[in-house]
């Protein structure tokens, strides 16, 4: 067994388990912390898919911008004990349950079906797979229309949430 | 060929930094003397008695400024790709993120003369 | 390095889109370049609706050019995309007008306000020429983004801020569940481009079937929550009460004609490609949601006394009726054995038919455009700001005696009520006779009847706001807001469309037949 795929299970136990923590843990707050763990174990496991600029990026915009909204909305909410219902059987949980279930056996199907699952093939890529530079000539060479259409995305964002939460416009 | 190589002196400085963590709180504890009395055990707040929760309710007005964070982090890590390939994307790739960050900057000037950035009382 | 050569060819087909986020700066700048003192609002209305007219204007002349990728294949340049541009400029248009007396009223003026319609506009004209998952997702939520600012735009109260939140989390769920389809269907041919995917596809289905279908049902999910079909619709009714009235019109018009029209391009090369069974499951799956949809809506609205609530509930109606015509889209006649019996389409002599299903989809879609417009219009006309915190403002009894107080407003009111119900001579009765018969042309005659026995449910409440507009009594003490012109010429415009394309829509359906060509045919 190679380092990587010792890694790999490592980093794969590290998503499940702070995956899990987020939803049992009943601080809100440690859940959010728990998410950031699953946020750098999922970056670690992009590193090993060769996807270094989506590792760093999971780190920068995930782990960091992203974590802090939504601490903010917990904070912002602030809710207590009281606030959150405990759990109950309702016909939307079960069929949610079932689809999540549903979901998994696909996976797990497809999976299997897959040459190789379950062990990580290193040594297929060249070296600069999944490189900033890589990643900078496919975007800006094909993906221009989409990349184009992000800063139309950007600007809407900025007034809806000006528009929205301003006191006074 | 491996994915992990460069990754090697990350993965030194997580691992310096774990110890380091671990290693200064059991110092601390095992070393640190431990004399409890009532006075030590009460809120520290220059004598003021606490009161209610300390979980204030954040003011909404901070929401907007996460938000604009987010969104110029966004923009900000559009330009890394295209700065590493900025000379062989030349013109085309210059004019392409021109019109990009116009659009962001048109954002940008809308909530700097809103007053957007000012935080309201 | 492969820099792409782009040309003219590729800008052109983007350029209403262009247009109207240009409009959208120009008015965020002037809106925030003015000083507070001497700050005069009235231009803005007036320029929000000279853009949308140029860029409505401009997709209109370069609609029927033959179609081509463009970009690279990441967006495509069809009639059908330009004739959906062209709707949406005409949606835009309309709700400018309405908005403007709409907010002055309210004292809710503001750039940002028609800004937000142009950028929503803009996402709406590249959504319909989106031809690859990223690009389809990235202008759909240039869409919703901007709708969920402006369904919230009211801000006091609790009806708009729950309009704004229910439509931003469900949105964002929908927009997830599309994008989790989508990644599906990435994993199981390797491709998001549209046209690649075709031909992936039937190789992909015959090694992957889970992965192949769960994605394309979810990315069938996600389209319809933005269309509001049942049982994807429950945030419709609160979503459409809460949301300012002219906002209301351009969601049930505007981002639904767009989602149907990703819906067909999307969905089409799944009919195509995949042969004959898959054709015929998905004429079912179709099928079976539009009968839901037309009969949940429809029931749904029957006791709705708040008009804006019954207005909500009939989109949903709608969305089931132009959902039959998707279903129809994807199957061909076989002769008519049994309930269900359809063959799939074949390319080459089945074109034909597949174009009058799309351009029976197309024009009803602009005859839901303008009628919606123009219902949601008289219904801002007519609320008061007083009454809204009460929920009073569109109680049915605002309607009583309408036609002695304001005589063309109940004129308008009953052109659209009847065109919503289907009843001639209007253009809601040509848009319903062109999607039903393209249904039994289909094989579809058990839906088409279905559509035929919801819609005359739907007539009983659409009748409903008639009598009251024009046989009970006024009640005493109820005041209607001081008129405003571009509302009345809103309603002018409207009601002329609904009747005229009503009596004459020659010249208008044979332009949108025209205009039924999808890159992928």
């Amino acid at each position: 067994m190679s380092v990587e795929n010792v890694l790999f299970w490592v980093f794969a136990l590290g998503i499940v388990s702070s995956a899990f923590l987020v939803i049992l843990a009943r601080n809100p707050v440690h859940s959010a912390m728990a998410l950031v763990g699953a946020f750098f174990f999922l970056a670690a496991e992009y590193v090993l898919l060769w996807a270094h600029t989506i590792a760093v990026l999971q780190v920068l915009v995930y782990a960091g911008a992203i974590m802090v909204l939504f601490l903010f909305v917990i904070m912002l909410l602030s809710l207590t004990d009281a606030d959150l219902q405990p759990g109950q059987v309702t016909l939307a949980r079960v069929v949610g349950g079932a689809s999540a279930a549903g979901l998994c056996l696909v996976m797990v199907e497809t999976l299997s079906k897959t040459k190789g699952a379950g062990q990580v093939i290193a040594g297929e890529q060249t070296q600069v797979f999944g490189t900033l530079a890589e990643m900078g000539r496919v975007i800006y060479t094909q993906y221009l229309f989409p990349f184009e259409a992000v800063s139309l995305l950007l600007l809407v964002a900025i007034v809806g949430a000006v528009v929205v939460a301003k006191a006074r416009i | 060929m491996t994915p992990l190589a460069p990754y090697l002196p990350i993965a030194a400085v997580l691992g310096v930094a774990g110890v380091l963590a671990v290693a200064i709180s059991a110092i601390a504890t095992f070393l640190g003397p431990k004399r409890f009395d009532p006075v030590k055990f009460d809120t520290f707040e220059c004598g003021n008695e606490p009161i209610g929760s300390a979980r204030q309710r954040f003011a909404v007005k901070f929401y907007v400024v996460a938000l604009l964070f987010i969104v110029f982090d966004v923009e900000a890590v559009f330009l890394y790709p295209w700065a590493v390939n900025f000379k062989a994307l030349g013109w085309f790739g210059y004019m392409e993120m021109v019109v990009f960050a116009a659009t962001v900057v048109v954002g940008l000037i809308y909530v700097w003369k809103k007053g957007a950035l000012e935080l309201e009382s | 390095m492969n820099i792409p050569s782009l040309t003219f060819l590729d800008f052109q087909p983007v350029l209403p889109a262009l247009l109207l986020a240009v409009g959208g700066i120009v008015l965020l700048l002037t809106e925030v370049f003015q000083s507070a003192a001497t700050i005069n609002r009235a231009y803005q209305s007036m320029v929000a609706l000279a853009f949308s007219a140029v860029a409505g204007a401009v997709a209109a002349a370069t609609t029927l050019e033959p179609a081509r990728e463009v970009f690279l294949g990441f967006g495509v340049s069809d009639p059908f995309s330009g004739a959906v541009t062209v709707l949406v400029c005409v949606g835009l248009g309309l709700s400018v007008l309405v908005s403007a007396g709409f907010l002055r009223h309210r004292n809710a003026e503001r750039g940002e306000f028609y800004a937000l319609l142009l950028f929503a506009g803009a996402g709406m004209s590249l959504l319909a020429m989106s031809n690859e998952f990223i690009t389809l997702f990235i202008n759909l939520e240039v869409m919703s983004v901007s709708t969920y600012a402006l369904s919230a735009w009211l801000r006091r109260g609790t009806r708009p801020s729950e309009a704004g939140f229910k439509y931003f989390i469900l949105g964002a769920f929908s927009a997830a569940i599309l994008v989790y389809g989508a990644s599906l269907l990435y994993g199981a041919t390797g491709t998001t481009k549209l046209s690649e995917l075709a031909g992936l596809l039937p190789a992909a289905v015959a090694s992957n079937p889970g992965l192949t279908y769960l994605g394309a049902g979810l990315v069938a999910v996600g389209l319809a929550f933005k269309v509001a079909a049942v049982p994807f619709h429950m945030w419709t009714p609160d979503v459409y009460e809460g949301a300012p009235t002219p906002v209301s019109a351009l969601m049930s018009a505007g981002v639904k004609a767009t989602a149907f029209a990703s819906l067909v391009r999307v969905f089409l090369p799944f009919a195509q490609d995949l042969g004959p069974n898959h054709a015929q499951l998905m004429t079912y799956a179709f099928a079976a949601l539009a009968l839901l949809t037309m009969v949940v809506g429809n029931l749904m609205a029957l006791p709705q006394r708040n008009v804006k609530r019954m207005l909500a509930y009939s989109s949903v109606a709608h969305a089931g009726y132009l959902l039959l015509g998707v279903a129809a889209l994807f199957a061909r006649p076989t002769g008519g054995e049994g309930p269900l019996a359809v063959t799939p389409l074949l390319a080459g002599a089945e074109g034909a038919a597949r174009q009058q299903t799309l351009q029976a989809i197309l024009f009803y879609l602009l005859a839901y455009t303008v009628t919606s417009l123009g219902s949601f219009g008289a219904l801002a006309a007519l609320e008061r700001r007083e009454d809204e915190p009460r929920g009073t403002a569109w109680d049915l009894e605002k309607f009583a005696g309408l036609s002695q107080r304001k005589p063309g407003w109940a004129l308008a009111m009953a052109a659209m009520m009847l065109s919503l119900g289907g009843i001639p001579p209007t253009v809601g009765f040509m848009g319903k006779l062109f999607i039903f018969r393209a249904a039994v042309d289909a094989g579809l005659v058990w839906l088409a009847v279905a559509g035929v026995l919801a819609s005359a449910a739907g007539v009983y409440y659409y009748l409903r706001v008639v009598v009251y507009m024009y046989m009970r009594p006024s009640q005493d003490g109820v005041t209607v807001p001081e008129r405003q012109w571009t509302t009345e010429l809103a309603l002018v415009l409207s009601t002329a469309a609904v009747v005229l394309l009503g009596v004459a829509p020659g010249t208008l359906s044979a332009w949108l037949g025209k205009a039924s060509v999808l890159f992928s045919q």
